[in-house]
């Protein structure tokens, strides 16, 4: 119990300390310093990197190495689940939900017509990343839910998971790939390699293709990890 | 030439990818092959740059450094990058069967080579949120790695490592989010530069204070430190000597990145992070004296090591004693992934950890031994060898004042003892049935020892190549440091006969004081609450 007050008093001294640092950001964002982002990004950011939504800008271009690597974390976590998850006994593949009886007919008669409208709407946010909020790694995370719903609607639903993971890796490798070429159309790495001087209509092609490839790897990632802890909850 | 950054950090991404999708005997050779070509272009770029830090600078995109990302190295982040690929030299000869392809040797490279370039990445970046991905990854792949071996144990050490790490980074980010939204930008540099001339903030303190929280997880501070010794303890040998030589200073690393971003701002924090160096150096001696299991006692050193280091990074940059604890991160590399290797080795041929179990090394694998002896001379400071160099500057540096002198004093006391405790493995009869080690483990091991002996007889010229210190005002010959260095031993080996190997009570009750994850939680809240009061409360 003393322990529990301690550590209660303690992060109220936090909370405290921090409530008051935080009177300082407002002093120093107004008068100090001028922000990059207000000054440069929001009205310079269509026309440097032709996506009107200023989120995507950033990420496939102003600061796509982090996104590469944000795309990587994904990679590592599914092989490092795989990997751990795995046994050494053959083991039949996931049945989800193998008591059919347990699943409502509800569920699966509403879950058959969401299925579509979800893969349709993940579809559309992944290759409308550029004009509006959304993007391949939301689209993608959309288009993996939808792939969840499959298997209440198919419960005998066979998964190849070796099948998904290199697909994904192949995936992984054509996104760097694709983002380092604008090494020999504009002389430096991870950005637009349509030149500047192109119409904003052209350089969109970019942004789409890579918010396809981001799109489909991050669903290919989410599909293999639900389809391993289903392996795993057998 | 100004790309080699961007190839560094990928050519080894790319590797593992390659390793991963076409899973074959010789696709997995192209390990050594990215191994040689980077160590090229690493020579390459240290010729052309070395000396001219500001040219290094590279923006992604070509955009303004404050929005995009940049690359920067200068000769710390360059001299951390040369440690970094021979310690994965090191690691990939020993660990890696290249003969046998199967899934989990796949998998292993897999993981090994993408934390390489990650790592690689965390040290030149240039941008806050870039390291905090970074750090994250490398957190993941850790984990990974630690869990490797499908073990109840190992499973729960890296459970326990990714908990109080990922706790550790989001302080981290607090901390960016902090400095974004007062500055807008989270480029290193840039950050600098506008705290030059800017009054003292309470929010900067806080932001410095979460910076250095995440800092200080992944760097096993006091009372942080209580992952380290299950993470390295249960992993593989090879990944324990990769995660104590080179991982844990990745903590460092940041320690001295974040206290040169806020350099303008003059923040006196060398007593606090002395103490906690001083309190990390004491606690991991003490537990590592009552432990019984051979990795377990590398592990605590590690902890101890990393205080030692601490006490002399937490100095100012201009000082020497900063460069002791600089020179010391290398030493520890060195041999603290030769201990680990040389336990591995021994571990395997008599299929058991318990130091009390094991006798009788030097007749059943004399090489390896000698080795080991190389290791154990280094780590507890023995003239001709590195950790002499590094443990005297860290010596004459705190000279004046008295009760730092004791801290160190103590600490040396401690390691001695415990590798006379560790010695015991050496002597005795030669037990009936053991596996022998194989020759590439022998060679990198050799390799290893022989970098020992260069860094602690040829510091002089190494020193002034990669920090530009002029060390020569310290010398391992003469008698001096011979009669220290054996007073030590002598205390050390009394202190050994007189309490450790008789096993008293208190020993035991150190041995047997485990602490549960809640405990863990709470001390990491009371850590935060203390970095509070010293910098903002006082």
């Amino acid at each position: 119990m003393t322990k529990h007050l301690i550590i209660i008093i303690l992060l109220g001294v936090l909370l405290a300390v921090f409530v008051v640092a935080m009177q300082d950001v407002q002093i120093l964002y107004n008068t100090a310093l001028k922000s990059y982002l207000v000054e440069g990004v929001i009205p310079r950011g269509f026309e440097e990197t032709g996506s009107r939504n200023l989120v995507t800008a950033i990420l496939l271009d102003y600061r796509l190495f982090d996104s590469l690597f944000e795309a990587g974390i994904l990679l590592i976590a599914v092989s490092g689940i795989i990997w751990i998850s795995k046994h050494d006994i053959e083991e039949k593949n996931a049945q989800f939900m193998y008591d059919k009886f347990k699943t409502p007919d509800l569920f699966v008669t509403f879950s058959r017509l969401v299925y579509p409208l979800m893969l349709t709407f993940g579809f559309y946010v992944i290759i409308n990343g550029h004009l509006s909020p959304g993007g391949g790694f939301q689209g993608g995370a959309i288009v993996a839910s939808a792939i969840l719903i499959l298997y209440y609607i198919d419960h005998d639903k066979e998964t190849n998971i070796k099948l998904i993971v290199t697909v994904e890796k192949f995936l992984y490798i054509a996104i760097l790939l694709f983002a380092g070429i604008s090494i020999f159309t504009r002389g430096t790495f991870f950005t637009n390699f349509i030149p500047t001087h192109y119409s904003y209509d052209v350089q969109t092609i970019y942004l789409v293709i890579l918010n396809i490839m981001i799109g489909f790897k991050v669903a290919l990632g989410l599909w293999a990890i639900f389809t391993a802890f289903l392996k795993e909850g057998r | 030439m100004l790309f080699i950054p961007v190839y560094l950090i990928f050519i080894p991404v790319f590797t593992a990818l390659i390793i991963y999708v076409f899973k074959s005997k010789y696709v997995n050779y192209l390990a050594l092959v990215a191994q040689f070509a980077m160590t090229v272009l690493l020579i390459m770029y240290y010729n052309a740059y070395g000396d001219q830090p500001d040219a290094t600078l590279f923006v992604f995109g070509d955009w303004d450094a404050r929005v995009g990302i940049s690359l920067y190295n200068d000769r710390l982040s360059l001299s951390f990058m040369f440690l970094t690929i021979f310690t994965w030299w090191m690691v990939l000869i020993y660990t890696f069967n290249f003969r046998e392809t199967n899934e989990k040797n796949d998998n292993f490279l897999f993981f090994l080579m993408f934390l390489q370039g990650v790592f690689l990445g965390f040290l030149q970046s240039n941008d806050l949120f870039n390291l905090f991905v970074f750090l994250e990854l490398t957190t993941i792949l850790v984990t990974i790695l630690i869990a490797f071996k499908k073990t109840g144990d190992a499973y729960r050490a890296g459970i326990y490592y990714e908990l109080i790490n990922v706790s550790g980074v989001l302080f981290f980010l607090i901390g960016i989010i902090i400095l974004y939204n007062s500055f807008g930008t989270i480029n290193v540099l840039a950050i600098q530069q506008l705290l030059e001339g800017l009054p003292d903030y309470v929010a900067l303190r806080m932001a410095y204070i979460f910076l250095m929280i995440g800092a200080s997880v992944k760097a096993a501070l006091f009372p942080l430190y209580t992952w380290l010794p299950k993470a390295h303890g249960v992993a593989q040998s090879g990944i324990s000597a990769l995660l104590s030589g080179l991982v844990v200073k990745g903590g460092l690393y940041l320690f001295i990145r974040i206290n040169d971003m806020f350099s303008p701002a003059n923040y006196s924090y060398s007593d606090f992070f002395f103490v906690v160096g001083g309190i990390t150096a004491g606690v991991g001696v003490m537990f590592a004296l009552s432990q019984k299991d051979m990795k377990q006692i590398l592990a605590y050193h590690t902890v101890s090591q990393v205080g030692i280091m601490m006490m002399g990074l937490s100095s100012l940059p201009t000082n020497d004693l900063f460069y002791g604890g600089l020179y010391h991160v290398f030493n520890h590399a060195l041999f603290k992934s030769l201990l680990f290797l040389g336990a591995g080795v021994i571990i395997q041929a008599y299929r058991t950890k318990k130091v009390s179990d094991i006798r009788g090394v030097m007749k059943t694998m004399p090489v390896v031994s000698v080795l080991m002896i190389v290791g154990m001379l280094s780590i507890t400071g023995a003239p001709l060898f590195n950790g002499f160099i590094s443990k005297t500057i860290i010596k004459y540096g705190i000279y004046d004042q008295e009760w730092k002198y004791w801290i160190l004093f103590f600490v040396n006391i401690g390691t001695a003892t415990s590798f006379i405790k560790m010695s015991q493995i050496f002597f005795g009869p030669k037990p009936m049935t053991i596996l022998l080690s194989e020759t590439p483990q022998r060679v990198s091991m050799i390799i290893i020892a022989f970098s020992c002996v260069i860094l602690g007889t040829f510091y002089i010229p190494i020193s002034t190549g990669f920090f530009g210190v002029d060390l020569s005002y310290v010398s391992p010959f003469g008698l001096l440091p011979l009669y220290d260095y054996i007073a030590t031993l002598t205390i050390g080996f009394a202190f050994y006969k007189l309490v450790i190997e008789k096993d008293v009570k208190p020993v035991r009750m150190i041995r047997e004081f485990k602490v549960s994850f809640e405990t863990a939680n709470y001390l990491m809240v009371i850590y935060v609450v203390a970095l509070v009061t010293y910098f903002i409360i006082l």
